[in-house]
């Protein structure tokens, strides 16, 4: 005999839980109504209705019972089916018990069974879904009475209340299990990258950088590979340490931007929002091996909002770009921290346009709490006083005056120092908006 | 010839390294592939100049540079890590490493990098600079007033060396000797590592652990 052992199934979710308790509240509903019924069958205007009622009321029950154990029937259209039957059956009573019986003398057919169909609208719709079929169920019962008495005013009273609490309540447990799932599978991620870029880091990264290291000494053609491997080296070190590709958000500047000049390999995501400053004095006791960061602390306090300038500029790193910052996040409002990215990647541009593609380059970020300044200088053959202004006289001053316009837009300054020989330092200062000032510091 | 001890958890890593200080004149002392072992065979083979990785098993290269400082306060510590280890590489130096280099530095780079940490000079990267420029306004911006100010000539030199230019090309442009300069790196350095003194101490206090 073949025993195929079934897989391990997950453990139920809130949902399936919650829609077990409507069926036991329908079943434990249906022997209620059953005693009140056989009970009083025989006072009845058609005692045979009433038995045939039962009857229906128990294979509805079975039906439902099934149908709710099954993903497709706890949606609306199984729930609003169940609602009419419910409704149906409860207005049956007006032909089926005497005129006084259905009239106030006696409960309805159905009584509390008629609420199961509710406290599915409350879980498919939440609280609005649960005070709809209250409405409903409400309605059925003032038609049935054929009046509204205080009994009956009392009685939808207490449905409306049961069936906005149910969906309230079933709203938050389903949002609550979903939140834990988000969590686990990040923190699920985030394990799975740590391991990764434990295994990276003792391996791959280390051949790498002596690839960069010995071909450089050989030189050549071996300087080329050197070069890529190099390149390579950062560029995978940036997707280690990088968060999680679900938190990230991919800054538009970067996806905008035409294949890289340097030829920087694949760009790591480089969006996330700013840990908070709080470095204690405990500072420096680090855990052993924890991986490197990069930036990629995520502030929980409702300040997500900032992005973090250094995480931007991150991917820049290559073998002829050197970027310095300080260990704390820059945080800026997304928006501006784009846009002076997107500056400096344009004056890095200019760099390998003017001064050759062999040509180092070095950006450095300076939070002064009121104003960040970037500056980005390279060791190029320089521009010769007074070329600049003619240049921009002539109104051909290109990438230099779209970086200034996107500097100046941020509310900020941009200076050029450049001269024959010495290399070309551009200066970008950008001041914080108050709302920036109080993610600073 | 310098007395060295290469720190990494990497085989190839260490050999090459090794290979490379040998081939320069120098003597490589004694090699350790994770934090516990560097502090121990420290102790015994006395390097002068210690190369150290920062990310260790173990025992992390922070802790062990903290430790192997302590018992020989004579031995120099010398950051070779990899680039985007930002946090690390800023407590290391405020541990007492003198010096930073990225593991993408040439032989030369390198060689030079062991001779100078070896004649006591700081070491400085553009990097290294930038955290440690940052870490002061940091301290600036918080309560804490134990930390001493730099000077607004130390913070100019460290400004320039952020923006890649080397000492030389900071004592032109500054008019200064090439020894003044070392001299303005090293004493950020020595603040900095002795505001983390101070830290350690209140800390300790703080924690109640000066009454045991």
């Amino acid at each position: 005999m073949n025993r195929v052992s079934s897989p391990a199934l997950p453990s139920p979710g809130v949902e399936t839980l919650l829609w077990r308790a409507v069926v036991v509240f329908r079943v434990a509903a249906l022997a209620y109504v059953a005693v009140l019924i056989l009970a009083a069958y025989r006072t009845y205007q058609h005692p045979a209705g009433g038995l045939a009622a039962l009857a229906a009321m128990a294979g509805w029950t079975a039906l439902m019972t099934v149908a709710n154990s099954t993903e497709a029937g706890r949606r609306w259209p199984v729930v609003v089916a169940d609602l009419a039957v419910c409704l149906t059956l409860t207005i049956s009573s007006l032909w089926v018990q005497t005129h006084g019986q259905s009239h106030g003398g006696s409960t309805t057919l159905t009584t509390t069974w008629t609420a199961a169909p509710m406290l599915g609208a409350a879980i498919v719709g939440g609280p609005w879904g649960g005070a709809a079929a209250a409405a409903a169920l409400g309605a059925g019962a003032v038609v049935t009475r054929q009046a509204v008495t205080a009994d009956t005013v009392g009685s939808i009273v207490l449905l409306f209340l049961a069936g906005t609490v149910s969906g309230y309540a079933a709203q938050l447990a389903i949002r609550g299990e979903q939140r834990l799932a988000a969590a686990t599978r990040l923190e699920a991620a985030t394990r799975e990258r740590e391991r990764l870029a434990r295994g990276i880091h003792d391996g791959v990264l280390q051949v790498l950088a002596l690839v960069q290291r010995r071909g450089t000494e050989i030189g050549g053609g071996a300087a080329e590979l050197a070069r890529l491997a190099g390149e390579q080296e950062v560029a995978l070190r940036g997707l280690i340490t990088a968060p999680p590709a679900a938190l990230a958000q991919p800054p538009a500047g970067r996806l905008a931007r035409p294949a890289p000049t340097r030829g920087a390999g694949p760009a790591p995501p480089a969006g996330d929002a700013v840990g908070g400053g709080g470095r204690d004095a405990g500072d420096h006791r680090h855990d052993a091996r924890r991986p490197a960061r990069g930036g990629a602390v995520r502030r929980t306090n409702g300040a997500a909002a900032a992005l973090d300038l250094r995480a931007l500029l991150a991917p820049e790193r290559s073998s002829h770009v050197s970027v310095s910052a300080p260990a704390t996040p820059v945080p800026l409002a997304p928006d501006r921290a784009r846009e002076l990215a997107a500056a400096v990647r344009a004056a890095l541009d200019n760099v390998v346009r003017h001064a050759g593609a062999d040509a180092r380059a070095w950006v450095f970020v300076e939070d002064l709490g009121a104003e960040v300044v970037v500056s980005v200088r390279d060791d190029g053959p320089g521009i010769p006083a007074g070329r600049l202004d003619a240049a921009a006289a002539e109104g051909r001053l290109g990438v230099a005056s779209s970086m200034r316009g996107r500097v100046r837009d941020l509310g900020g300054t941009m200076t050029v120092n450049s001269a024959p020989g010495e290399g070309t330092e551009v200066e970008m200062r950008v001041p914080r908006g108050a709302e920036e000032a109080a993610w600073s510091g | 010839m310098v007395r060295v001890m290469v720190v990494d958890d990497h085989p190839i890593w260490r050999e090459g390294v090794a290979r490379d200080l040998g081939e320069a004149g120098h003597s490589v002392v004694a090699t350790a592939a994770d934090g516990d072992a560097a502090v121990r065979i420290a102790a015994a083979a006395r390097p002068e100049v210690v190369l150290m990785d920062l990310q260790l098993p173990r025992r992390s290269g922070v802790d062990a540079t903290g430790a192997i400082l302590a018992a020989d306060p004579s031995a120099r510590v010398l950051v070779l890590s990899a680039s985007g280890e930002d946090d690390d590489v800023l407590a290391a130096v405020k541990a007492g490493a003198t010096g930073y280099l990225v593991k993408s530095a040439s032989r030369d780079e390198l060689v030079a990098a062991v001779e100078r940490t070896a004649r006591g000079d700081a070491v400085f990267s553009p990097g290294l600079a930038g955290l440690v420029l940052g870490e002061f306004r940091r301290i600036a911006a918080g309560p804490d007033d134990s930390a001493p100010p730099l000077t607004e000539r130390e913070v100019e030199v460290l400004r320039m060396v952020a923006k890649g230019l080397t000492a030389r090309q900071v004592a032109e442009r500054l008019v200064l000797s090439h020894r003044t300069v070392q001299n303005h790196v090293q004493n950020t350095l020595r603040k900095l590592q002795l505001h983390n003194r101070v830290e350690l101490v209140r800390y300790a206090i703080e924690q109640g652990l000066d009454e045991s």
